[in-house]
C-alpha cells in the first residue's frame, strides 16, 4: 500500500524556463504583462521551484518584480 | 556623463497643459545637472498598483537621460522637492542597456512609418480596384 501522507508531486511539474523558451534575454520591469504571471495573489514572488524558472532569469526576474514594486507597477501585497 | 533612466509618478489632478508644464519643467532641471534627454515616453494617467500619497491614479513619465555623475543624489533631491512628482525612481544605464532602448524605440518608428505607407498604398489599391470595377461596368 501506498503511503498517504506522501505528496503526489507531479502537480506543478511544468520544468520549462519560460524565458529561455521564448528567448528573452532582457527582462524589462516596465513590461508587467510578462511579470504578472510570476507573481501570486497576494503579491509574492512565485519561486522557481513551483514556476520551473531557470536560476540566471529567475535572478533577472526578481530584481524585475522588485523595480517595478518600487514604482507602483506591481503591489507589494494585496490591498486592503 | 552616464545614461539613466528616471520614472517620475505625477499627480492625477493635473491637466494635459500643466503635465506639459511640468514635463519642461523637469528637463530643466535634468539640463541643470549637467544632463540632457535622450527619449521621453509620456504613458498618461495609470492606476497604481498601491496607494502614493492618498493617490490611486498617476501620470507615468518615462524618461531616459544622461547626468553628470556626481549629481544624481541632487537631481533626486529636486525630484523630492517637486510638489507634482509624487513619487520617482532613478536608475543608472549601462551602455548596451540604453543601446537597446534606443534600438527598439527606431525600430517601433519604422514599423510606424511602413505601417502609415501600407494603408496609404491600401487605399491606393482600393482606389484603383474601385476604378477598375467603373471601368468593367462601362464596358
Amino acid at each position: 500500500m501506498k503511503n498517504p501522507t506522501k505528496k503526489k508531486r507531479n502537480l506543478f511539474t511544468q520544468k520549462i524556463c519560460r524565458f529561455c523558451s521564448d528567448k528573452i534575454q532582457f527582462i524589462d520591469f516596465l513590461d508587467i504583462k510578462l511579470l504578472k504571471p510570476l507573481i501570486s495573489e497576494r503579491g509574492k514572488i512565485v519561486p522557481s521551484r513551483i514556476s520551473g524558472n531557470c536560476a540566471r532569469h529567475q535572478r533577472q526576474m526578481t530584481e524585475a518584480i522588485k523595480r517595478a514594486r518600487s514604482i507602483a507597477l506591481l503591489p507589494f501585497s494585496e490591498e486592503h | 556623463m552616464r545614461n539613466y533612466q528616471s520614472i517620475l509618478i505625477l499627480k492625477p489632478d493635473l491637466d494635459e497643459a500643466q503635465v506639459e508644464q511640468s514635463i519642461e519643467k523637469i528637463t530643466s532641471i535634468i539640463s541643470k545637472f549637467g544632463g540632457a534627454i535622450l527619449k521621453l515616453d509620456n504613458w498618461g494617467k495609470k492606476r497604481l498598483a498601491y496607494r502614493v500619497k492618498k493617490n490611486k491614479f498617476g501620470y507615468y513619465l518615462n524618461i531616459y537621460h544622461t547626468c553628470e555623475q556626481g549629481n544624481v543624489p541632487a537631481l533626486e533631491r529636486e525630484y523630492q522637492l517637486y510638489d507634482l512628482i509624487i513619487k520617482y525612481l532613478v536608475i543608472r544605464l549601462e551602455e548596451r542597456d540604453i543601446e537597446r532602448v534606443m534600438s527598439k524605440a527606431a525600430e517601433a518608428a519604422e514599423k510606424a512609418e511602413s505601417e502609415a505607407k501600407e494603408s496609404v498604398t491600401a487605399e491606393k489599391t482600393e482606389g484603383a480596384a474601385k476604378e477598375g470595377v467603373v471601368a468593367e461596368k462601362t464596358e
